[in-house]
């Protein structure tokens, strides 16, 4: 089977949530000695991205959207070992995101989490209700080149600001991109806040994220 | 009982209450404390809002005990202190509450998923919420389970309040519009949910929170099209965004109260308002009823 061929059988799979076929393809496609970077890429990430648009679009929701990255995952694990030798030119860059201190919503934020790891980021995901001094903190040590910081609530998106703040208290502001995502975000907020940006689905999330990543 | 001389009276509509979290917000919440803590620490502010509720037109006004189910006090490390915000809550509304006027016991959601998302159960809801109803029951005279996004955490609320109570249940999910109409985020279909809800029990079906008042008047249609049962429609004051520290919802007073009189033509039974809704709007909608 040619290579593109495989890719949109994988693509498939992950749309159609079949489990069994997805790790089926990922085994062929490691027994065949095929570019996995390629298989990943145009494989696997092109179905997650399948799924995302069809979530923005009211197409599938949130279960199917898990089931989605839940299989991609262990698809993933099956690949890594063999990606090793590429896995530098497979790693896009570090992001670390997190739901900000004082509110628990987590969906939205585990999405692009989800969303971003399937695209080739080594996604540090923190969980929800996180200190903004615990985000930069964890940015530090993971060497992140972008963090991300969502709020679902107004009275809670000060937060991301403080974000931000601390970053310029300690002179790191410019060793990190900072996007805020969350239902009340808007691009107004983004300037207040010095962020460098803000996305309104998990499919934007990404291509925000790459953008952000090459205009370094 | 009143409520149901009310929902048998064909003339009649209820005027149900406005936002109890963004009032709380206004009046200076900190964020990430639970509102529902202020039922203990600081009960002025929650009778204050109820108050201006009742007074502004409200005909039933809600217990501050939306998230006090025991698995959402859990994730706030608050559980054990479960009987005491609901009891608190329910002194707070009796000590205002005027002459034939309605106190309803607020339901809200337990912030837990079902599989893929979390490890919740149908059995799982229900005792969480069943913990909750067993101290509200004695002081409400009414539910209203609010704000749900899976059909199955709604069904699990309703038998809940099944196993402790036989008061009236007003089963209200919210939806998300999308290309091929109302869903919730877990995928369930508007149909799906009515079917549900009336084979479980519920007296009244509705939709609150997500939506502004304009789609809820395309959701009000599709209501209508589907169920004979009275429904009840709380809509947010359209999307709230930030300016400086304080939290702007940019529709009208008017633009909503228009709407609200819509929905209330194509047939709601129970009229109020969600998130960024306040005191005035309640008012400017009930000088718009008469």
């Amino acid at each position: 089977m040619s290579i593109e061929k495989l890719n949109v059988e994988i693509s498939e799979a992950i749309v159609n949530l079949d489990k069994e076929k997805a790790l089926e393809l990922a085994k062929r496609a490691i027994a065949s000695g095929l570019n996995l970077l390629d298989v990943v890429e145009h494989g696997f990430g092109e179905g997650i991205r399948k799924i995302g648009d069809l979530w923005d679009e009211g197409e599938v929701f949130l279960p199917e959207l898990m089931l989605g990255g839940n299989i991609m995952q262990e698809a993933m694990e099956l690949l890594l070992p063999h990606l090793k030798e590429h896995s530098e030119s497979f790693n896009r860059g570090v992001v670390v995101i997190a739901t900000i201190e004082g509110d628990i919503h987590s969906i939205g934020k585990t999405i692009v989490g989800t969303m971003l790891s399937a695209n080739g980021y080594d996604v540090h995901d923190l969980g929800a209700d996180v200190p903004a001094e615990k985000i930069v903190d964890e940015a530090i040590n993971a060497n992140a080149n972008v963090i991300g910081v969502s709020a679902l609530l107004t009275t809670t998106m000060t937060g991301q600001k403080k974000v931000v703040d601390i970053l310029k208290e300690r002179n790191i502001r410019s060793k990190f991109k900072v996007i805020l995502g969350g239902a009340p975000v808007s691009r107004k907020w983004v300037e207040e806040c010095g962020a460098d940006g803000y996305a309104d689905s998990a499919v934007d999330a990404v291509k925000l994220v790459k953008e952000l990543s090459s205009s370094k | 009982m009143i409520f149901n001389e009310w929902l048998e009276d064909d003339t009649k509509t209820i005027l149900f209450d406005g936002g109890m979290g963004s009032e709380i917000i206004k009046r200076g919440l900190k964020p990430g404390k639970l509102p529902d803590l202020l039922n203990i620490e600081e009960p002025q502010v929650i009778r204050s809002i109820q108050q201006a509720y009742y007074e502004a037109g409200s005909e039933m006004v809600q217990s501050n005990t939306f998230g006090s189910c025991y698995l959402n006090l859990k994730n706030h490390n608050l559980e054990e202190q479960i009987v005491e915000i609901n009891q608190k809550a329910l002194e707070i509304i009796n000590s205002i509450r005027p002459i034939n006027h309605l106190i309803v016991g607020d339901i809200g959601p337990s912030s837990v998923f079902k599989p893929p998302i979390g490890d919740a159960s149908i059995d799982m809801w229900q005792s969480s919420f069943k913990k909750q109803v067993e101290i509200l029951n004695s002081g409400v005279d009414l539910w209203h389970i609010e704000t749900i996004s899976d059909i199955d955490e709604m069904t699990a609320a309703i038998r809940a309040i099944k196993e402790v109570s036989s008061k009236p249940i007003i089963s209200s999910m919210t939806y998300k519009k999308t290309k091929r109409g109302f869903f919730t985020i877990m995928g369930d279909s508007l149909e799906k949910c009515l079917d549900i809800q009336m084979n479980e029990g519920a007296d009244v079906v509705g939709a609150n929170c997500t939506l502004g008042s304009n789609e809820m008047i395309d959701l009000m249609k599709e209501f209508k099209d589907l169920t004979d049962m009275p429904v009840s429609i709380k809509p947010n004051a359209g999307k709230p965004r930030l300016e400086g520290t304080t939290t702007i919802y940019d529709q009208t007073v008017q633009e909503f109260t228009q709407d609200i009189i819509k929905i209330i033509n194509l047939g709601a039974k129970i009229v109020g308002g969600c998130c960024g809704t306040t005191p005035h709007t309640i008012q400017e909608i009930k000088k718009k009823m008469k």
